[in-house]
């Protein structure tokens, strides 16, 4: 666990707190609804589906938009009223693109770095580090242009961090990229948050993949709080083994039910809920006492869609993207 | 206190991860530093070749105007440009030109590749960036326009006779510069606020270039079709209000201007020409303002 941040007002304890927090669009539109929730230090996930009001949450705590009722505080500080004071202590990383394709990464984040506040020569030097530290040595001299898109999120994390923040607003930071390149930058946000001291808040609908880095996790659906714990709480419901036999499906699933595991179907894999290791014997036996070709028997995690699928009223809310499409 | 906190910056050495405890520069620093950068790409500095071309056709041409005259009176010639209006026709060509070219370089660039995202998320408000570029753009738009001025007024004075002589160059060049600031003042805010329309470049170019060229034609057919320059019918008078170019030549005259203008005089129009330039400052800086807050709310 990193230490809370240096400050000399002292850090308070919870980095993000927001009570009763309703945001109501024109149109009647509700993307929170009284939501009450405070984010310790460390490494959040903010998991919901598309919609949930993630991205809400994040304007309304970069002070962008009034809550229609109820609170914010980000760093102890009111986001209503302080937002001014607020930005310049969060690094904000958006969902989309938003990077100029005919400036190096170097000139970019340097400018960023003066926005954020730094005089000139700081800005220089910890635009040069900012953009070390996420892994871009000799590119950075090149036009953004001309980068993957593994590196323009590296350059868009790199601005974020470039200000020296105390918070740091990630949202969907894996998105677009490959298998390995997800991975990559999973590694990069995790080892920000633990050796460079800065609490992280990771917004994202893979529940999966966040929650190999987080400490702790907040689920939202419909603008609401689902939950809200720690990662090894979380992790013990979001936990199913996937079971497959090659043949006597039906048998097999009747078998478990019996055995007392709520069993569910998808396709031809029984999702089995891991209660702890007897469930890997339970279905152990109960596969040897059918005599199944079993092919398959692997934990898999939920994507936070399915965790809550029964819960879940699949809601459009039109103005989730709107913080960058302009 | 400062044990702890060189502990800290220590520990956080060690893994290569620098604290910055220096000073932060405030709103209105930050927004100063905006203003630079914008102004600075305006003129295409930090900025590839190719941007840098417009820029510097621009200026040679405005100029080169004010070389000519320095060379013709230092032959003996007088003064041959008013300073209250310079060059008409050209200045409109260079103007139009420059802001077609250079507003769109300052906000269709940002609207295109959706880095207002990153602004609106430091602690600049909303309007402290439209604001910066407008500054930016209207200090750019009075290097290009009083610039030549100051040539043309040194170059003059080069071969002034007597003191009285150069006296009478200085009275004459403040009002020229008074009319620069109002060009500068206003056709920032119109390139500006047209420039926002769209995040595509080539097409920011297009509405501004077309709406000052078009309603400069229009304005100048109407006065041609009212009897033209010397025409005093109603009709000529007003038909300078359709082009802000022309708007800006009746205000001239209507303050005292004393070159004889391309245009119908205002007459006693004139205040009326005031008030609209007024309001049509009024309603480019708030059609700006209100497309940044639509921009950042979205």
């Amino acid at each position: 666990m990193p230490s809370t941040t240096p400050s000399p007002d002292g850090p308070p304890e919870a980095v993000i707190e927001t009570r009763a927090l309703t945001k109501v669009y024109p149109g009647n539109v509700t993307a929170l609804d009284g939501l009450t929730v405070s984010f310790a230090s460390g490494v959040t996930g903010l998991v919901g589906a598309n919609g949930a009001g993630k991205s809400t949450l994040i304007k309304i705590l970069l002070g962008l938009l009034p809550p229609t009722k109820g609170q914010a505080k980000v760093l102890g500080h009111d986001c209503e009223t302080s937002g001014e004071t607020i930005r310049t202590l969060l690094g904000y990383m958006p969902e989309h693109d938003c990077l100029p394709p005919d400036v190096t990464a170097t000139e970019f984040v340097t400018h960023l770095g003066r926005m954020s506040g730094l005089p000139p020569t700081v800005a220089k030097e910890r635009a040069a580090e900012s953009l070390r530290h996420v892994g871009l040595h000799e590119e950075r001299y090149r036009l953004i242009g001309t980068y993957s898109t593994g590196m323009k999120q590296r350059v868009k994390l790199a601005q974020a961090l470039v200000g020296d923040p105390r918070l740091l607003l990630l949202d969907e930071p894996t998105n677009g990229l490959d298998p390995a390149g997800r991975t990559a930058m999973l590694e990069l946000i995790e080892r920000i948050g633990a050796e460079f001291g800065i609490s992280i808040v990771v917004a994202s609908h893979l529940l999966g993949e966040i929650e190999r880095i987080c400490d702790h996790l907040v689920a939202i659906e419909a603008g609401r709080l689902l939950r809200a714990d720690t990662i090894t709480s979380f992790t013990q419901v979001s936990q199913v083994l996937a079971v497959e036999v090659e043949e006597g499906l039906a048998q097999l699933e009747a078998e478990l039910n019996a055995r007392g595991l709520g069993v569910t179907v998808a396709h031809r894999t029984l999702l089995v809920p891991l209660a702890g290791d007897d469930t890997y014997d339970v279905v152990r036996d109960a596969v040897a006492d059918l005599a199944l070709p079993l092919c398959r028997l692997e934990q898999r995690r939920h994507q936070v869609e399915e965790l809550f699928r029964d819960e879940q009223d699949e809601q459009d809310e039109p103005s989730e993207e709107g913080m960058t499409r302009v | 206190m400062s044990e702890p906190q060189t502990q800290a910056v220590g520990v956080i050495h060690d893994l290569g991860y620098r604290r910055y405890d220096g000073p932060r520069l405030g709103r209105a620093q930050i927004t100063r530093a905006l203003i630079w950068h914008s102004f600075r790409s305006s003129f295409g500095i930090g900025r590839g070749v190719k941007a840098k071309i417009i820029p510097i056709l621009a200026c040679i041409a405005m100029l080169l105007p004010a070389f000519v005259n320095a060379f013709a009176v230092s032959r003996g010639n007088s003064r041959l440009f008013g300073y209250d209006v310079y060059t008409p026709q050209l200045r409109v060509i260079v103007v139009t030109i420059f802001i077609a070219a250079q507003a769109p370089e300052l906000v269709s660039r940002d609207l295109r590749s959706h880095v207002l995202p990153l602004y609106f998320s430091r602690p600049i408000r909303r309007g402290d960036y439209p604001l910066a570029k407008y500054i930016a753009l209207t200090a750019a738009l009075l290097l290009l326009i009083e610039i030549p001025l100051l040539v043309l007024y040194v170059g003059t004075i080069a071969s002034a006779k007597n003191d009285h002589a150069v006296w009478n160059e200085t009275k004459a060049l403040i009002p020229g510069l008074g009319v620069g600031l109002m060009w500068a003042v206003l056709m920032a805010a119109v390139g500006l606020v047209l420039a926002s329309l769209t995040g595509r470049r080539a097409y920011a170019t297009g509405i501004v270039a077309i709406s000052c060229f078009l309603t400069w034609t229009v304005s100048e057919v109407l006065i041609q079709a009212e009897g033209g320059i010397t025409s005093t019918s109603t009709g000529a008078r007003i038909a300078g209000l359709f082009s802000p170019f022309n708007l800006l030549d009746g205000i001239r005259i209507w303050l005292g201007g004393t070159s004889p203008g391309e245009d119908a005089n205002p007459g006693h129009f004139g205040p009326l020409y005031g008030v609209v330039g007024v309001l049509l400052l009024a309603a480019c800086l708030g059609g700006l303002a209100a497309r940044y807050r639509k921009v950042s709310r979205a």
